[in-house]
């Protein structure tokens, strides 16, 4: 997108989520002035009552896909740009409310809603990727605006994005905190968890509840039985794992395996 | 194996009592050193800069086991917490440099102090003497900058802890080369100091200290050789390079990569590690800046070059680990990578032990040679 001076057209989407990774990009400040000058906010409903029809240059996609409108809406998305970001847990991973994935669909909104027969959803709650392609995802409930920025300069610059997928544990360390885990017998999913939240929890004595999503070749079943040994029950195991990114391959492949143990 | 004797006798000894400590600390910050070392936070010791001699913890001791620390306030010895030297001198994340849009190069300017680490442990130098190897005299700007002026107080562990084993790897509990000063607190409140530098000679010529009785010598020789016993793994340096050189093939690597999850929390923490990363972080305006972070051979990513990948799987990566620590290192730099701290075992959070690891593997290929 380098070498000509057209400012960029940016989208943002929301589908099935809260808007805090929306709301993320208003909270770079400065970092927003700055980035309005090499991008034209053409559809931001969260920012500005602004329609342009498209087609975009970069179009960020926060939420999961969870209505039958949602999967023509994102697939139109799709046409009608050139560069798609999915952006937070819920596009990338199908978010918190993927949770309804491990139960019986009618029981949920049954549970959750009055008048369960108002409703029209999906049986589960999907990441953007189940349905179009995806050129670069940004994880995290809500994402790390910094990251965000980021990867934005990266392909505004003419770059593909590049952000490391290695353990939390590393960022952890880097950043001079203590181990939770060894230092106060607290289970955290950091060392199965990708960096980029900038080690919040455990910066703040807590343990990693996994919101950023799976590192690159993570080891849900070492950590697993880890989490067991330090007297964590099994049951509460599941949950952990289950909670924000459960529905992510690698921790739903060993979930569904680890259950039936 | 060092032995205390060879140590004891190769300088002067001197005696004094706790305050001596004290002003020792305070002839470090009236010689304008900025003083870093051990400080208790949130129930953990940690390395940091302190600004007065009781902010040290002493009288605190800890408990330290695989995946596990924890502080105690017991009247006894505290060993190392996580951190090292190294974040000092190798900090975790480092700007390089900046390219302009015009392809200049701005590079910063750090602020460079006289450092003094006050009350590190003899793996913690030793592990700075291993740095030296790696850096050489080409080595890392930064690194050399910080290292040019240091001062190196240690102090000899009367008490290593479960996961200590510098005696194994000839690097402790004693400090013998590369101080400035060493002291053991010996008990009863006296302090036994020794120079290790003509640096630590003009150093301690502040203090009023007197020679040390023959006495006190030899009861610190014993509690050195006790020490001694205690800070050992199950296996010795004698062919260690070549007998792991052929347990290439052992199982023990494969069945510690089911506990092991990759996460490199051992490289972080290992005072020798020194592996990076380099980010690119491009700037809206067209310059970009190059940063320098830790990495380390546990990470996927870290094998990964274009066109392919030579450690895939975890036990390959762990294999790395250990074999350069123990076997690739010497043949590089001279020394073993390892210097026996134990960090890698106490922060584990998988709460794997590198000394079973080594033992095991050199059992496996002793009992292969012998049928
Ligand atoms: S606190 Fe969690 S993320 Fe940090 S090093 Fe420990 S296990 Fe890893
Ligand atoms: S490894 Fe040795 S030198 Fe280091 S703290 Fe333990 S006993 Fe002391
Ligand atoms: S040995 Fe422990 S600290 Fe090192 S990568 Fe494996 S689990 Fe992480
Ligand atoms: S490998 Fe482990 S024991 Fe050896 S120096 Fe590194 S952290 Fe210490
Ligand atoms: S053990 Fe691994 S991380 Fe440490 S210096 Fe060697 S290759 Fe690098």
């Amino acid at each position: 997108m380098s070498g000509n001076n057209k400012k960029a057209k940016l989208a943002v989407f929301k589908f099935s989520s809260c808007s805090g990774c929306q709301d993320k990009l208003i909270d770079l400040g400065e970092n927003l002035l700055s980035l309005i000058e090499k991008v034209e906010i053409a559809y931001f409903l969260e920012a500005s009552s602004r329609i342009d029809p498209g087609p975009y240059d970069v179009a960020l996609i926060e939420g999961s896909v969870s209505t039958p409108h949602e999967v023509e809406l994102v697939k139109e998305i799709r046409k009608n740009s050139r560069i798609v970001i999915a952006i937070g847990t819920c596009a990338v991973y199908g978010g918190i409310q993927s949770l309804r994935n491990w139960m019986n669909y009618q029981d949920v909104v049954k549970q959750v809603y009055p008048k369960p027969e108002w409703i029209n959803s999906l049986e589960k709650s999907t990441p953007v990727s189940d349905h179009i392609r995806v050129d670069y995802q940004v994880s995290g409930c809500p994402v790390n605006e910094l990251q965000l920025f980021s990867v934005l300069k990266q392909v505004l610059t003419g770059r593909r994005p590049y952000h490391r997928l290695e353990s939390l544990c590393q960022e952890c360390k880097r950043g001079g905190n203590v181990c939770v885990m060894v230092s106060r017998g607290i289970p955290c999913l950091g060392p199965i968890m990708v960096e980029g939240c900038g080690a919040l929890c455990p910066s703040y004595g807590r343990g990693c509840y996994g919101c950023f999503g799976p590192m690159i070749d993570p080891k849900p079943d070492a950590l697993a039985r880890r989490l067991e040994e330090i007297g964590l029950p099994k049951e509460e195991v599941i949950l952990r794992l289950r909670g924000f990114t459960g529905w992510s391959d690698p921790i739903r492949r060993f979930l569904e395996r680890y259950e039936r143990e | 194996m060092i032995f205390a004797d060879q140590v004891l006798f190769r300088g002067s000894v001197y005696s004094g009592v706790e305050d001596d400590l004290k002003s020792l600390f305070n002839v470090a910050v009236s010689r304008g050193y900025r003083v870093i070392g051990p400080k208790l936070v949130n129930s953990v010791i940690r390395l940091e800069q302190l600004n007065d001699f009781n902010e040290i913890p002493y009288g605190y001791g800890d408990k330290q086991a695989p995946g596990y620390y924890r502080v105690v306030n017991n009247g006894g010895r505290f060993r190392h917490g996580p951190d090292s030297p190294k974040r000092f001198l190798y900090p975790p994340e480092l700007l390089l440099f900046i390219i302009r849009p015009d392809l200049s190069v701005e590079y910063p300017r750090f602020e460079f102090y006289k450092t003094a680490f006050f009350g590190i442990k003899p793996c913690d130098l030793a592990a700075i003497n291993v740095m030296d190897g790696v850096q050489g005299e080409l080595g890392d700007e930064y690194y050399r900058k910080v290292r040019e002026n240091l001062l190196l107080i240690v102090e000899n562990c009367v008490e290593p802890g479960d996961t200590c084993f510098c005696a194994t790897m000839g690097t402790g509990p004693f400090a013998f080369k590369g101080f400035d000063v060493a002291y053991t607190r010996v008990g009863s409140g006296v302090v036994i100091f020794q120079p290790g530098s003509d640096l630590g000679v003009d150093i301690l010529s502040e203090l009023s200290l007197r020679p040390a009785e023959d006495e006190q010598v030899d009861f610190l020789r014993n509690l050195m050789l006790d020490a001694s016993k205690k800070a050992r793994a199950e296996f010795t340096l004698e062919n260690l390079p070549e007998t792991l050189e052929m347990g290439l093939d052992s199982e023990v690597y494969r069945k510690i990569a089911e506990r092991c999850f990759g996460c490199a929390n051992c490289n972080m923490v290992c005072p020798t590690c020194f592996c990076f990363d380099v980010i690119d972080e491009p700037e809206l305006d067209g310059s970009a800046k190059r940063i320098r972070i830790w990495d380390g051979c546990h990470s996927y990513s870290y094998a990964q070059v274009a066109g392919g990948h030579f450690r895939k799987s975890l036990y390959a990566r762990y294999r790395h680990w250990v074999l350069h620590k123990f076997v690739y290192w010497i043949r590089q730099f001279g020394t073993f990578g390892c210097v026996g701290c134990g960090r890698c075992i106490t922060w584990c959070p998988a709460g794997i032990d590198l000394r079973q690891v080594v033992r095991d593997v050199v059992k496996e290929v002793e009992t292969r040679c012998r049928r």
